[in-house]
This record gives C-alpha cells, sequence and structure tokens, in this order.
C-alpha cells in the first residue's frame, strides 16, 4: 500500500518565516515535501478564512508562522495574528476540529534548523492523524 | 418597578418638544404575548407603546438602518433618533459607539431596566402551555415568574420561561442612556456561560457531531446576518453580492470574482459561513440573542458567539459592550497575551 502523503499549507509571513524556510533550503537542510508555502507580507494579514478556506479545498493541516514577537517588520502585526489565531484555535476546538491539525509558529529568518524541526513533527503528526474529511469541499 | 405610563409620558414629551425625530418602541402584537417594533412619530400615537416581557427585539439593528439610510441619501441629520431599549439593547449600541458607527449625538436613548426579569422565549412558550395562551408575565424576585392566562395564574420557574440570555445576563441594568427606567438591582438566575459548559465538556467526536448535525440543516437564509446589529457591512465577504456573475460577465470579471464559499447549502460551506461570522463578531457581540430567536431551522448560533466571549474574558480579559472608549478586542493587543499555543 502507498503511504498517505499529507498536505500542509504553510502561510509564512515574507520577512521571517520564509526566509528562514529559504534558510534551510539553501543548507540543504532536509524537510518533508508535504508543507506547500504561500508567502504572505505578514503572519497578521492572514485572515482565518484563509484557514478555513484551506482546509475546505483539501489542506490536512495548516501552519502560520511569523517573525517572534517584537520582530515584526510591521512592528506590531504578529502580536494582532496572536489574537486572532488563538480566537481561531479556540473555535475550530469547540466545532470538534482536531486542534493539532492547526499550528503557529514564530520562526526567524535564521531558524532554518527550526523549521526543518516543526516541518518534521507537523508532517508526522498529520501522517498520524490520517486525512482530513470535516472541512472539506462539497462534503 | 417600570411603568409604561411614565415611558409614555417621556416618549410623548419628547415628540412634542422635537427633541427626536422619532421613536423606535414596542406595540402590542397580534397573537397574544408578542410585541411588535413600532415608529412613533405623532405624539399622539405613543399610547401604543408597550413595555412588558414580551419585548425581545433588539431594536438597535434599526438605528443600523437608519444611519445607511443616512448614509446613501447623504442627508444631514439634524435629530436624533429615540430608541427604547433594554440593558443589553444598550451594550449592542455601545459596540456600535465604540467602532465610530453610530454618533452619539444621532441618538436618544430611552433606556429601560429588566430589574429581576427578562424576556421571555416564545418557543419555550409554545412548549410548555401548548394550547394555552398567556396573558401577562410577572417577575418576582425569587426567579420565579408568574404566568398569567385565562386559567388563571401559573407559577413557573425562571429558566422554563425567560430566554436564553436573560438567564445568564451580567447586568440587567441599561447603561449610556439619556432617560432611564426601573431601578438597579443584582440578580442572578444561572453562573454565566453555564449553556456552553456542557458542550465543552463532551469529547471532540461529539462536539463534532453536534455542531455538524446543527449547521447541516442551515439553509442560509441569513436571517440571522440580517437582523445583527453589528452585521453592518454592505458586503459580506461569504456572499458578495457586488461581485456576482451575470449572463454578461466577461472572462475577466469571473476569473477575478472572490468566491470563499459556493452558494449551495452543503455542510461544509455551511459550517465555514457561521465560523466566519463567529469570528467576525468577537468582541462584538453582546448576546442579544437574535440571531437564535430568528433562525428557522433552530440552530444554536447564540453558543458559537458565546464561546468567543468566553475566550475574550477569559484569555484577554476583553468584555464588550461596557466602555465605549476601549479599543476593540482584535484592533488591539497586549504584551503579556497568552502564546503557549505558538510554537
Amino acid at each position: 500500500m502507498e503511504q498517505y502523503e499529507p498536505r500542509i499549507i504553510a502561510f509564512l509571513c515574507k520577512w521571517c518565516s520564509s526566509a528562514g524556510s529559504d534558510l534551510a533550503g539553501v543548507s540543504r537542510m532536509k524537510y518533508p515535501p508535504n508543507i506547500i508555502p504561500i508567502t504572505v507580507m505578514c503572519s497578521g494579514s492572514v485572515s482565518p478564512l484563509y484557514v478555513l478556506s484551506a482546509f475546505r479545498n483539501g489542506a490536512d493541516g495548516v501552519l502560520i508562522s511569523g517573525c517572534h514577537p517584537g520582530d515584526c517588520h510591521y512592528i506590531k502585526g504578529n502580536f494582532y495574528a496572536r489574537r486572532k489565531i488563538l480566537l481561531l484555535t479556540e473555535l475550530l476546538n469547540y466545532i470538534g476540529m482536531d486542534e493539532k491539525r492547526f499550528k503557529m509558529s514564530w520562526v526567524s529568518a535564521a531558524e532554518g534548523a527550526k523549521f526543518t524541526e516543526l516541518a518534521k513533527d507537523f508532517v508526522e503528526e498529520i501522517r498520524f492523524l490520517g486525512p482530513q474529511n470535516k472541512l472539506i469541499r462539497g462534503n | 418597578m417600570v411603568h409604561i405610563e411614565d415611558i409614555k409620558k417621556e416618549a410623548k414629551r419628547l415628540l412634542k418638544e422635537k427633541k427626536i425625530k422619532y421613536l423606535i418602541g414596542y406595540k402590542r402584537g397580534t397573537n397574544g404575548l408578542t410585541a411588535l417594533p413600532t415608529f412613533i412619530k405623532e405624539p399622539e400615537d405613543t399610547d401604543e407603546l408597550i413595555w412588558e416581557a414580551s419585548c425581545i427585539q433588539n431594536l438597535s439593528r434599526y438605528l443600523v438602518e437608519e444611519k445607511k439610510e443616512q448614509l446613501k441619501n447623504k442627508a444631514e441629520n439634524t435629530l436624533p433618533v429615540g430608541i427604547i431599549a433594554k440593558a443589553c439593547d444598550t451594550r449592542s449600541i455601545a459596540v456600535l459607539l465604540q467602532e465610530k458607527f453610530l454618533e452619539r449625538k444621532d441618538i436618544y436613548i430611552i433606556g429601560v431596566s429588566c430589574e429581576y426579569g427578562g424576556v421571555i422565549d416564545q418557543k419555550k412558550i409554545k412548549k410548555k402551555f401548548r394550547g394555552k395562551k398567556p396573558e401577562k408575565v410577572i417577575f418576582d424576585k425569587t426567579n420565579n415568574l408568574l404566568i398569567g392566562t385565562k386559567f388563571g395564574n401559573i407559577k413557573v420557574p425562571a429558566e422554563e420561561i425567560l430566554a436564553e440570555r436573560c438567564i445568564e445576563c451580567k447586568s440587567t441594568f441599561p447603561l449610556l442612556c439619556d432617560d432611564v427606567f426601573g431601578e438597579n438591582v443584582k440578580r442572578k438566575i444561572s453562573e454565566h456561560f453555564n449553556s456552553i459548559k456542557e458542550i465543552e465538556e463532551l469529547p471532540a467526536e461529539s462536539r463534532w457531531e453536534f455542531w455538524h448535525g446543527h449547521l447541516e440543516k442551515c439553509i442560509r437564509c441569513f436571517a440571522c446576518r440580517s437582523v445583527c446589529p453589528m452585521c453592518f457591512c454592505t458586503e459580506c465577504v461569504v456572499d458578495p453580492i457586488e461581485l456576482a456573475v451575470t449572463n454578461e460577465s466577461t472572462a475577466r470579471e469571473k476569473a477575478e470574482k472572490v468566491k470563499w464559499i459556493e452558494r449551495s447549502t452543503t455542510a461544509t460551506d455551511n459550517i465555514i459561513f457561521q465560523l466566519v461570522r463567529t469570528l467576525h463578531l468577537a468582541g462584538r457581540c453582546i448576546d442579544c440573542g437574535e440571531c437564535e430567536r430568528v433562525c428557522p431551522v433552530d440552530i444554536p448560533i447564540r453558543l458559537l458567539n458565546k464561546k468567543m466571549e468566553k475566550t475574550a474574558l477569559e484569555k484577554f480579559g476583553y468584555e464588550s459592550g461596557f466602555d465605549i472608549n476601549m479599543p476593540s478586542l482584535i484592533s488591539n493587543f497586549k504584551d503579556e497575551d497568552p502564546q503557549d499555543f505558538i510554537r
């Protein structure tokens, strides 16, 4: 039997996390190819609707990654993100979605290794959980 | 005690002295113990005003409509609009003022305290009394209600008749008022957030079954959105009208159309619609329970909003509708906001 390959959408902020994942790439660190990165200008610009839409279009997991608090290019975007994402996490948990499918992290431009670790762990976790079929389109 | 005669007298005075453009209040409905919204322009019409436990509606929605109308016509508003508001209604006005959608000078609030009571839930009444039509409701301090029917008075516990939101009410006394009727009393029937405790304690799978079962029924009539005083966007993100595709639409217009969810009512899209609505109301919903009341398929929408209210209070110490000078929940942050969920 073929192994199940999860699909994970990662919203990476342009200034830190995207550069962090880039660093992981140019440093030849290996991480699973299941992560589909989408670069956004700031983690604060990620609307909860993006996340729900990702789930709707077949993502098994969603990762949002931004700069560490205090390092935001736009000074406070990630603080807003922190509030919004907490509300979304609580709500998804409340309606019975698996909370492990949705993650937020701080990854700076220098943390290629952290991003690699994070990606590995997340993919393994989702692989264990199996495909997401609760919020999938047309269901 | 609130005497309706006092309210009528005040309303008459305001209209006679041309202090307000018109008054939004309640009048007797046509079927038993029900109330209808009414718009009073002439002083002599104030006699039709009522105040009783059936005044369920949150009339602040009409202030939103009035404001929208003004914006559309670009009319200069000279006189404020009068409104009869319960405690929860004044809280929704407070949020509208906080968001600078309304201006304080444009409204004249006649606040009425619910004191020991609240408003009744028509669905509960129907269930409880079957054929009998209640004619009046009297509240007392012991959390029991006296229901007057044709067959004499019946005493029932408050939980069996009162609307869910009133059972959990934070404060029955209105704020920001120009006139206040009734006293400020402390009343407690049930612990706050008691209604969602039951669902929160269920295992995740049962929670999913509960919500999926309910939201599957949704026909997306958008009644919850139409009645909500906070849903004042002209263009809703889940239902874009301006961007609709018609026969004349060019390929480019079709391609540029943002479409988050389909029009057809599949369970997934219903869930996403309700989640988006709940998130947009986080820190703004003041729990007036209107969405749940108007829902034709009885979805407990209020319980979704209640969860957000609880999260806002527990995680961020934010309570909506009490302070109009506070920045709103998601346009603000604190350094010590919880971040243990972030890796």
